[in-house]
């Protein structure tokens, strides 16, 4: 395949100048980005079911919750990250196998509330199960732990360390998720997307497909979560809220559903929209409400689908 | 066993409140085809209009709810003119996505209107004070939400069920085409119908300051709750939504009691549980 | 051209003057740079007085020290955000106020679980936060004895005052045998309850708890709770909830004639101003019933700071119009004991800060406080009472029966045994 240059000195430049934010920018900024980084991962596992499965998920911080938390419970006994992040994402996966298998026998709005009611349910969970969870307080103390490998230790309590994990992780995932709807799989999940009833005709176990997008969508939600946990060293039950279910939901509108960088456009966005009102007024969320509401009116494509049509590249199918 | 009745009847009593939130929730559910998030930020602005003309202004109590009620329905106009008119065609994500934006603008709109500004305006001296029931004092003004609860329930049936209006309605909601072949003025019912059910918000609300403390968060809360009601009840199933909020009232009451650990779970779990058995909901036709 | 040339001129001669004020101004600036204190408690919402009450104490606090020449000759200045009394917007608020505000100090917080949240931040960021009303014993027995986050302090007493000084007043009342818990349903609720039962039974072993509500957070409705606990006609209701739901809460109570059966209600931070305010209108209803008591109360001070008490009474009413809330006090004193601690260390260095600040001993409008080297907790008593009119005052207060416990009595000390739950 051809590389097509204007695509890729963007996006070298763009990694390049990820991999020189330590040097440029102080702590809070490092901390932003991270916080745009791990949005976008939880964003992109989202998107996958609703801009390319066309399932709309109000569930999902429940399972960024499941990753954070059991990463913070390994990390509190055993001090190694690689091993903390595996788990939650692990266990993230797993939970999102059984919630997923009873979910997507649903569609529409029934799948919504069932994704909703789950999600809520690993609140309620999370909040009162308090000597695993320390309930309300949530756990405190999370070591930053060192990576380690064998014949390797390498220190990530600095955040500026910590930083470069997490952006190898995210180059990673994000670069695994490209390769997901690229492939054959991804092609079937958008037939899934733009008519179950052609797609079933044709052969496709319609029902087998969504749940395996729910599932990579669940595993995205936990590696964000448990890349959280590190991080902020403390969590508590408002991360599996259903209004932090929202977030990623209002990245990739903004972004733009139906592109695949349309949701990390979104998370810098959400993330950079939210920095800048918060500094000038109390009163970002009236901000975020019209953004929201301009761009289900007049922008569906999002930023991303709506600066492709106006450049005459309307890249794949939907607008 | 009396203490169980009392509890039934405090239970009964939240039951109202949803119920009055729940019957909008589903009009313009069965109606408009649009699930409105919303929906529970009127139910906070008629609770913070009412607390301003009444508990600030001093208003005469049944005037401050009735003026709320017909405030919060002009808001209600100006959002189904200017914003979901626009967006009946679109699928269901999009429709979401523009109401949760409006939960964001109200919310933030209030803080910057009231603030922090907090206050339990006293009971109407008529409402004030308790009847002996089941061997304990009960509150008249619970007995008052529960009174006023069935009136809106009949007030319903018979508006939707036995008038003109109502059958002109519904008429709208399944064909809109044919409504508008017979002459009626589709875009305008559609809005008369969105007025009334932000007003029966607006009224829950309104009715709840005396007892309960408003704040911002209130909308956010109530939505959730309106939605396990109106999804176990059936969506866009009225009589549905009156036996989904007895049902959440009930469990809400008695976990309270009985098992306080479950509090928080149950409703979810009887909300799941219904989805998965019968997604239709309790009362939901095919 | 010509124009040209002027402006060339005139761009020139700013160039040469901002490298000139940049070359020798530095000194002189740094030396007038202001202190910053970064400050955050909930500003919106049913608890929302608490927040306003606190920027109100530390902008009255700040602007007193300014007028008398500052802190080591630096005015200090403040910056006051919304913690929304959500975690992970209270870490936001202090990274950002460290990092990149340029913050030296942090005081405020007002929910447990962000103040939980906070502790492990200050020690990457190497900041301190003197807490002023977050009342979890964890966060100075834990994260700061335990756990060694040094930059923790907090002048607000924890729920030693909630639920230990309680169990020794009711201890006293013979005829109060059987308690009912009406509980904030989040670990400040929970362990209130949990260290009342535990002080109560040693003291009073024929005492019996007979049933518990937990409220969550933004509870919408309080009438199951308290129709719960009344089935099991308890003599003593134990309450948590706080601020504007502690009003609607007793609302509630009163309607459904809680206060003609039982005995007595203890309303733990009952004696804040924003509740005292709330139930004004109907204190004759409570039938004398109601007790509480707060972190601080107005109508009350130890009397070797009586007159201080007054004078910042007075100061208070003066520049606000209200009476100080206990938030109010706390930040106030904990922006002078951060003066007083920086002028002992003639430095703003947070090592040098945080010496200075363990074991100091500050007059403030509440007491004398110390503030305990070992968990950096101020130790301080505040007494319990009876909610009551007196006619020197436009609001109830807590001003009958008051019970004040020696600290050596009622806080915990170290080494903090485990309580059990």
């Amino acid at each position: 395949m051809p590389i097509d240059w204007r695509i890729a000195i963007p996006l070298l430049l763009g990694v390049a100048a990820l991999f020189a934010v330590p040097l440029w920018f102080g702590n809070f900024g490092v901390y932003l980005v991270m916080q745009m980084m791990l949005l976008t991962l939880f964003a992109i596992g989202f998107n996958l079911l609703l801009g390319y499965t066309g399932l709309l998920s109000f569930g999902q911080a429940g399972f960024f919750a499941v990753g954070a938390y059991v990463c913070a419970l390994i990390l509190q006994q055993a001090p190694s990250l690689l091993l903390g992040v595996a788990g939650g994402i692990v266990a993230a996966g797993l939970t999102a196998l059984v919630l997923g298998y009873l979910s997507v026998k649903l569609t529409e709005i029934y799948f919504s509330m069932l994704t909703l009611s789950f999600g809520m349910m690993i609140y309620s969970l999370v909040w009162r199960w308090r000597e695993v969870t320390g309930g309300d307080d949530g756990l405190t103390d999370i070591p930053r732990a060192p990576l380690t490998l064998p014949g390797i230790r390498i220190d990530l309590s600095e955040l500026s360390h910590y930083y470069y994990f997490v952006l190898l992780a995210t180059l990673i995932a994000v670069w695994l998720m490209h390769r997901i709807v690229k492939s054959p799989l991804g092609l079937t999940f958008q037939a899934i997307r733009d008519s179950a009833v052609r797609a079933e005709f044709v052969g496709i176990p319609i029902r087998r497909f969504r749940l395996l997008a729910f599932v990579i969508a669940g595993l995205y939600a936990g590696l964000a979560g448990a890349l959280l946990a590190p991080l902020e060293r403390t969590i508590t039950p408002g991360y599996a809220h259903w209004t932090a279910s929202a977030e990623p939901i209002l990245a990739s509108l903004i972004g733009g559903l139906y592109v695949f960088a349309g949701p990390i456009i979104g998370a810098v966005l959400f993330i950079g929209i939210k920095e800048i009102v918060v500094r000038l007024t109390d009163h970002w969320m009236l901000v975020m409400g019209v953004v929201v509401i301009v761009i289900v009116l007049g922008f569906r494509g999002g930023v991303l689908g709506t600066l492709l049509r106006w450049t005459g590249r309307d890249a794949e199918g939907k607008s | 066993m009396e203490n169980y009745l009392y509890q039934g009847l405090i239970g009964l009593t939240y039951s109202m409140y949803l119920w009055l939130l729940a019957a909008g929730l589903t009009i313009a559910f069965g109606i408009l085809n649009i699930l409105n998030f919303s929906h529970g930020s009127l139910f906070m602005l008629g609770a913070y209009f009412a607390f301003t003309l009444y508990g600030v202004f001093g208003i005469n109590f049944w005037l401050a709810v009735l003026l709320s009620a017909l405030g919060v329905a002009l808001v209600g106009a100006v959002m189904e003119r200017f914003l979901f008119r626009r967006i009946y065609q679109l699928e269901l994500p999009f429709q979401l996505l523009l109401t949760y934006g409006l939960v964001l603008v109200l919310d933030d709109i209030v803080k910057i209107i009231w603030g922090g500004a907090f206050l339990v305006p006293p009971i109407p001296p008529l409402l004030d004070g308790a009847v002996p029931l089941f061997g304990r004092p009960f509150p008249i003004y619970n007995l008052f939400i529960l009174a006023v609860g069935a009136l809106v329930g009949i007030l319903l049936w018979i508006v939707f069920d036995k008038t003109w209006w109502g059958r002109m309605a519904r008429a709208a909601a399944w064909n809109r085409e044919m409504g508008a072949t017979l002459g009626m003025n589709v875009p305008r019912v559609f809005t008369f119908v969105f007025m009334f059910a932000a007003a029966l918000a607006a009224l829950g609300g309104a009715l709840g300051i005396p007892m309960r403390p408003v704040s911002p968060g209130l909308g956010i809360a109530m939505i959730v709750q309106a939605f396990i009601v109106t999804v176990i009840g059936g969506l866009g199933n009225l009589r549905g939504a009156f036996v989904g909020a007895i049902v959440v009232g009930m469990l809400t009451a008695y976990s309270t009691m009985l098992f306080p650990l479950f509090e928080l779970f149950l409703p979810y779990v009887v909300m799941a549980a219904v989805l998965m058995l019968r997604p239709q909901g309790l009362l939901g036709g095919r | 051209m010509k124009s040209n040339r002027r402006s060339f001129l005139a761009g020139a001669g700013a160039i040469g003057a901002s490298a000139y004020v940049s070359k020798y101004g530095f000194a002189w600036a740094q030396a007038n740079q202001p202190i910053k204190i970064g400050g955050q408690g909930a500003l919106s919402g049913a608890h929302a007085d608490y927040g306003r009450q606190m920027r109100m104490g530390a902008t009255l606090a700040i602007e007193q020290i300014n007028k008398a020449g500052g802190v080591l000759g630096r005015p200090l200045e403040l910056n006051f955000v919304d913690e929304e009394l959500k975690p992970a917007v209270a870490v936001r608020n202090v990274r950002q106020q460290v990092s990149d505000w340029g913050a030296h100090f942090l005081v405020g917080i007002d929910s447990s679980g962000s103040a939980m949240a906070v502790g492990p931040v200050l020690a990457e960021l190497n900041r301190i936060c003197i807490f002023t009303h977050a009342a979890t014993h964890r966060l100075t027995e834990e994260l700061c004895y335990k756990g060694n986050v040094r930059q923790i302090f907090r002048a607000s007493v924890p729920i030693y005052q909630d639920s230990i000084l309680a169990a020794y007043i009711f201890a006293k009342r013979p005829e109060i045998k059987r308690w009912a818990n009406i509980g904030a349903d989040y670990e400040y609720g929970r362990m209130s309850w949990a260290m009342f039962k535990h002080t109560l039974k040693k003291l009073r072993p024929d005492v019996e708890f007979v049933a518990d509500a937990w409220a969550p957070f933004q509870t919408l409705d309080f009438s199951g709770h308290v129709s719960a606990v009344m089935a099991a006609q308890p003599h003593g209701i134990f309450s948590t909830p706080w601020a504007g739901e502690a009003i609607g809460l007793l609302r509630t109570a009163l309607v459904m004639g809680v206060f003609e059966k039982a005995g007595v209600w203890w309303q733990a931070m009952g004696g804040s101003v924003d509740v005292l305010e709330g139930i004004a209108g109907q204190l004759d209803r409570f039938n004398n019933k109601l007790w509480g008591t707060g972190r601080y109360l107005f109508t009350w001070s130890e009397e070797k700071t009586q007159r201080l008490n007054t004078q910042f009474v007075e100061a208070f009413n003066v520049r606000w119009g209200r009476f100080p809330n206990y938030s109010a006090e706390c930040t106030y004193s904990a922006i002078y004991s951060i003066k007083m601690a920086c002028e002992k260390a003639k430095s703003i260095e947070t090592a040098n800060v945080i010496k200075a600040l363990e074991g100091m001993t500050i007059e403030t409008p509440a007491g004398v406080r110390t503030y305990r080297p070992e968990d950096h907790q101020a130790v301080y008593p505040v007494p319990g009472g009876r909610a009551v009119k007196l006619p020197e005052y436009p609001i109830p207060v807590i001003g009958a029966d008051l019970a004040v416990y020696p600290t050596k009595e009622y806080y915990r000390w170290p080494p903090f045994e485990a309580i059990p739950t």
